[in-house]
């Protein structure tokens, strides 16, 4: 019934605010009466799909839990490219957009360090600005389902690495990869996963619920964004034919970078069913950052599992939860409307 | 659990059996070859068309699709341009201790 009415379930539904733009990039703060963990959390987002998948629904949101744990929540979302992105490279937003973002959260909130969580290829920028920017104030830094080790990134990465294909051949007329090529790319990955889809699909056609899920995820994994022409050209030189991660060959604004020089505490979470960053992929970054107080946590889910449904709800969120907050200062009647050096107290404990 | 009808059985049996094959095949390097040159033959293909029609045009004295797209590019470079440039200069002003609100909704903002 859902699906003949066309009716769809709203996504990205909690309460935000647009603080900050510049171009298609924009900072949302996410509204939070209770916020009881400094410093703030800003999370990056990745390139080329839409940042609701952090926000999918009430009751299944990553964004909803950390806002309910206290955090005050804060993100970058680099909105839908067209012509004017397509010279963007990656210093623009390593260099650039992220400092900018993480300027404005620290003058809005009064707190002098900030949390930065990065997902996917966001997961990638936050660690290169880790990496060229060693005196940032980050008190931790996390990524979920971030690749290190390019060679395992599958057929896309492969049509590029040893097929030999350059990204300007695959250009649309804005000079940004199209998102039908990173789809195909993702379809790839599981050739017989489409028609699946459709076979549960036909089989739980009367559940609301099911309908009602399915349409939401769809609505995320058919509808990337595009990829900026000059930035993918990037990727697929440094990240992709060199190796630059693994190989400590990482160049941004033209200055190398090296993940020896991520120091802060760091969080790596991958997905041991991950068919999008497969877990060989996501496994050398661990030994790759400088940082002493390092944890990787691996979990048995998928790509999308390890922020929306069952897993992500009883241990992912838990897990990310536990490791900022013993990395934050917890005040227990709350930091809203008291000045950063109020009363607190830090937590201790993470496993690891 | 109530078990999965008959059809889903078989199509599971069947998927099953053809997915590994199917996935370990476009993990080859023959597959990413011919993947490769099916994306450059087809941007060859579409350079040419564009090249002829651009030719044309041109006899007309008339503007193609591809003027289009380089000048296109040539603003979105001058855009991305502009736009570093702000980023700094506002980073600058912050640096200064200065304020920049012209790009801040401070209204939206709610420090906690």
């Amino acid at each position: 019934m859902r699906l003949a009415a066309g009716a769809r379930r709203p996504v990205g539904c909690t309460p935000k605010d647009v603080v900050w733009r510049r171009g298609r990039t924009e900072l949302w703060h996410y509204r939070n009466d209770g916020v009881q963990v400094s410093p703030p959390l800003l999370i990056v987002f990745s390139l080329i799909s839409r940042s609701f998948i952090l926000d999918l629904s009430p009751g299944n949101s990553f964004i909803e839990r950390l806002l309910g744990a206290g955090f005050d929540v804060w993100l970058l979302d680099w909105g839908v490219p067209d012509e004017r992105d397509a010279q963007n490279r990656l210093e623009d937003y390593v260099d650039d957009y992220l400092p900018a973002g993480i300027t404005r959260v620290l003058e809005l909130t009064g707190q002098d360090e900030i949390s930065l969580l990065g997902y996917c290829f966001g997961g990638n920028l936050a660690l290169l600005y880790a990496a060229h920017h060693r005196s940032s104030p980050l008190r931790s830094l996390t990524v979920m389902a971030t690749a290190a080790d390019f060679r395992h990134m599958g057929p896309l990465a492969d049509v590029f690495g040893t097929g030999g294909l350059d990204v300007a051949d695959v250009l649309d007329a804005d000079g940004n990869v199209p998102p039908r090529v990173v789809l195909q790319g993702f379809r790839t990955l599981k050739p017989t996963a489409q028609l699946t889809r459709y076979v549960d699909l036909w089989e739980r056609l009367w559940d609301d619920e099911y309908v009602a899920a399915y349409q939401a995820m769809t609505a995320w994994s058919d509808h990337h964004v595009p990829f900026p022409g000059a930035a993918a050209d990037e990727v697929v030189r440094m990240l992709v034919r060199d190796n630059g991660f693994v190989t400590d060959r990482l160049t941004v604004g033209g200055d190398r970078v090296h993940l020896a020089d991520v120091r802060c505490p760091f969080l790596t979470v991958l997905a041991t069913r991950d068919h999008i960053v497969p877990e060989p992929a996501a496994a050398p970054l661990i030994d790759l950052v400088g940082a002493r107080d390092k944890h990787e946590l691996r979990l048995d889910a998928g790509h999308i599992g390890l922020v929306v449904g069952k897993t992500a709800a009883r241990t992912t969120i838990p897990t990310i939860i536990d490791f900022l907050r013993q990395r934050s200062t917890v005040s227990r009647s709350g930091l809203s409307g008291t000045s950063p050096g109020s009363p607190a107290r830090r937590t201790s404990g993470f496993p690891g | 659990m109530a078990q999965p009808p008959l059809w889903r059985r078989l199509y599971d049996t069947a998927e099953h059996a053809i997915a590994p094959r199917l996935e370990s095949v476009v993990r080859t390097e023959h597959f990413a070859r011919g993947s490769a040159l099916a994306g450059w033959a087809q941007a060859t293909a579409k350079a040419r068309v564009a090249a002829l029609s651009a030719r044309a045009w041109h006899l007309v004295n008339l503007p193609t699709g591809t003027d289009v797209a380089r000048l296109r590019t040539q603003i979105g470079a001058l855009d991305r341009e502009v736009r570093r440039l702000a980023l700094r200069l506002e980073q600058q002003a912050d640096n200064d201790g200065r304020t920049d609100g012209e790009e801040t909704d401070g209204a939206g903002a709610r420090p906690p």
